[in-house]
């Protein structure tokens, strides 16, 4: 057997899996690394920030597996790699939704992972943002039993996080493997040139079979598949026809927080926070006089659906949105079934790759003939005008 | 002395039909209100230009989806004449907006009350509406502070609308459900509401009002006091903001932040990787994205003397930190070196706007 088919290392938890991967990082340091970016607690200790970190102290006090994302990683790097330049290279060690955000956002031009390499892990789901908030010690105490007892079903972690399909190995250089089980070892799994680069630099040599590893995540996914279906198909009613939609929307204060969290919607300035969006005070109340009435905030089912068909294809169901709404819309729920309906019709799946393009970005002849198909139909059902 | 125009059923009934009055004979082409949207008891504010919209409507709903001033800003300068019922802090918001250029009170007829307070979002969203109000009717009737209301709200000073045409008496109003106090502020005011119904000599009741004045100063006095502590130098700031997620959800709510593009969402702070690995050779360690506490001073300095302490921003705060209270102190710290009262006259200018050679005698010497 080749040494590509058996992509993995096994080594020894000592002192907590954490405690692990911050002795593993820290040897990279100042060798094949310069820096890592990882969560740290904020000095007020209720919860993380990312650091971008040099010293080994800090390495130390970090959290590379925090119990919650108060921000999204892919954030973090693109404010770091957006404009290019310089020479440092950066391991970076990210939740997998955190990973995909980052590759969709290489596609659309705000992260360059030149100098990047990509660590992540099997994922046992992260804790809302008002749980972090609400008690942050019992949330962190929460989250290490769930890490430490490789528990890929608990019911505490966010809706999404719950039937997230994509909770192991995806696009990652480095894969850290929780999910077979085995409580006194994690398994490190290079997933490119870079990630084997980076073991071998460290002294690990892959040559673990991975055979009973890849069979515990099959199941735990298959698991997780049969979960999303139930939800979606609860879900589905929220979004059919607009009454369906703007009801479930109906609590909107029209703020953008799920917009601004979300680590796609990278635009600085929102078409809808823009003064293009802004419209003439005569116009409202024409708009009123037609209807009876006019709602504001302005255009907020609109603004949803706007989000959603410019984000939908690689939003990659991370529940920024849902954790950032004041008003407890189940905004990622929602946003990651239409997702899966969009993704599906382009046989895309966002963020697994680099390599595949963004579909609006590609033009296919043969594409979406099931559309083409319905409105022919249409038109030939239509009476002649005559 | 002002005149009053008294009703004889319950409050909340006589702003609707004050405002179908208005409607029905064309005073006002539309009015703006609180009003319920869903099945589900959602809440917004609506222009309302048809009478029996007003079936929905909730003017005195002590409920704030949005700070109503941004809503005014793009619907004025107003051709046709709108009433529009928003809270005092609102109303002064408006002001703010205006000194600002961003909407006019030309065509507006504006109805405010003696406010009892905001019931934050999340609890409004979580509470069926009949079990939302009726706690806090009978301590808003009985001139007490309500429980459930936010925490700027228990602080506010300015709970008695500064500006409004009309204002509506609800603040220890022992008979609101049976009866409503209008009182007519200006001659516009009495024009518009003539013919509507009984007409007396009178005004807000100052006694009752000054008494529910002194528990709110003492609730503010003691805010101040617990945030001095906190707020002392850079390491308490960083404790307050450090867990900030950098959304900006709270500038997008506030009324007085009206830049299209906030500066700290432009091109001016991005930074390419050549500084970064500068600043960390130098520090050792940076938080990414960076600017998280830059960015509230940011806001702080550009708008805490027009803060009118209205609290959205702490409502939206996914963090749950108490911006709300931080830039309500701060502002009325700022805004007392200028004399300055935010929204209290349109005619006033904003302290930065003007310069005045003796002030800060102290800074240049």
């Amino acid at each position: 057997m080749s040494k590509s088919s058996k992509p993995g290392i096994k080594i020894p938890v000592k002192n907590g899996i954490e405690q692990t991967v911050r002795t593993l990082l820290n040897k990279a340091l100042g060798h094949s690394i310069d820096a890592l970016l990882m969560p740290v607690k904020v000095p007020s200790k209720d919860s993380y920030a990312w650091i971008l970190m040099q010293d080994s102290d800090v390495v130390n006090d970090a959290s590379p597996m925090a119990a919650g994302m108060p921000v999204q990683g892919a954030k973090a790097l693109k404010s770091l790699t957006r404009k290019g330049g310089g020479s440092l290279r950066v391991a970076a060690l990210m939740r997998p939704c955190e990973v995909r955000a980052a590759i969709e956002l290489v596609k659309l031009n705000q992260i360059n992972l030149e100098n990047v390499v990509l660590i992540s892990y099997d994922c046992p789901g992260a804790l809302p943002l008002s749980e972090l908030s609400d008690n942050f010690e019992a949330a962190e105490k929460k989250f290490k039993v769930l890490l430490s007892s490789r528990c890929f079903d608990s019911p505490d972690v966010k809706p999404v996080c719950q039937f997230c399909t994509g909770f192991s190995m995806g696009a990652a250089d480095i894969h850290i493997g929780l999910a077979d089980g085995d409580t006194g070892h994690l398994l490190l799994i290079s997933g490119s040139p870079k990630g084997k680069a980076f073991l071998s630099a460290a002294g690990l040599n892959v040559d673990e079979d991975l055979s009973a590893y890849k069979k515990q995540v099959d199941l735990i996914l298959k698991k997780k598949t049969q979960k999303t279906k139930e939800i979606f198909q609860a879900v589905q009613p929220m979004v059919e026809g607009l009454e369906n939609l703007a009801e479930t929307f109906s609590n909107c204060i029209g703020c953008h927080n799920c917009q601004s969290a979300c680590p796609i919607c990278y635009c600085r300035q929102c078409y809808f926070d823009s003064k293009e969006s802004k419209l003439e005070p005569a116009y409202y109340m024409e708009k009123a006089e037609k209807r009876g009435g006019v709602s504001f905030p302005h255009d907020r089912v609109l603004f949803h659906v706007g989000r959603m068909s410019h984000m939908s294809l690689s939003c990659v169901s991370c529940g920024q949105c849902t954790d950032a709404c004041p008003v407890s819309i189940p905004v990622a729920k929602v946003f990651s079934y239409v997702a899966s309906q969009t993704q599906q019709a382009f046989e895309y799946s966002a963020g697994k790759s680099v390599s595949e393009a963004i579909p609006l970005k590609e033009f296919k002849e043969d594409e979406l003939q099931k559309i083409h198909e319905i409105v022919k139909s249409a038109e030939s059902q239509e009476s002649p005008h005559e | 002395m002002n005149k009053i125009l008294i009703t004889d059923q319950g409050a909340e009934q006589s702003v609707v039909e004050v405002l179908r009055f208005l409607l029905d004979n064309k005073k006002v082409g539309g009015v703006l209100t609180l009003r319920q949207t869903s099945k589900k008891g959602s809440l917004d504010y609506g222009l309302l230009t048809r009478s029996e919209e007003l079936d929905r409507a909730v003017p005195l709903m002590p409920v704030m989806p949005a700070n109503a001033a941004q809503i005014l800003s793009s619907l004025t300068p107003a051709k046709k004449p709108i009433a529009a019922v928003v809270k005092p802090c609102e109303l002064r918001g408006f002001v703010e907006r205006i000194k600002r250029e961003q909407g006019s009170l030309d065509n507006v007829l504006t109805i405010s009350m003696t406010c009892g307070g905001v019931i934050p979002l999340d609890i409004s969203i979580k509470t069926s509406k009949n079990k939302l109000t009726p706690k806090y009717y009978e301590q808003v009737k009985a001139g007490e502070i309500p429980e459930n209301i936010r925490p700027t709200c228990k602080t506010c000073e300015h709970f008695v609308p500064m500006t409004a045409d009309i204002t509506i008496s609800v603040v220890g109003e022992k008979g609101l459900d049976s009866t409503c106090r209008f009182i007519l502020n200006s001659d516009k005011a009495a024009s518009m509401t003539e013919g509507f119904g009984r007409i007396e000599d009178g005004g807000l009741d100052t006694k009752v009002l000054d008494d529910h004045l002194k528990k709110r100063q003492t609730k503010n006095k003691n805010l101040l006091e617990s945030l001095k502590s906190q707020l002392d130098g850079l390491d308490g700031l960083v404790d307050i903001f450090g867990k900030c997620i950098g959304c900006h959800g709270c500038s997008r709510v506030c009324p007085i932040c009206y830049c299209v593009l906030c500066d700290f969402e432009s091109r001016s702070f991005d930074q390419n990787v050549t500084f970064y690995e500068e600043e960390l050779t130098q520090k050792g360690a940076l938080r990414l994205p960076p600017d998280t506490l830059f960015f509230h001073l940011g806001r702080l300095s550009h708008m805490s003397f027009s803060c009118v302490g209205c609290g959205q921003c702490a409502d939206v705060c996914p963090a749950d930190i108490p911006v709300a209270s931080v830039f309500k102190k701060i502002g009325e710290n700022t805004a007392a070196l200028f004399d300055y009262v935010p929204g209290r006259d349109v005619e006033e200018d904003i302290p930065v706007m003007v310069f005045k050679e003796e002030e800060f005698k102290e800074l240049g010497e």
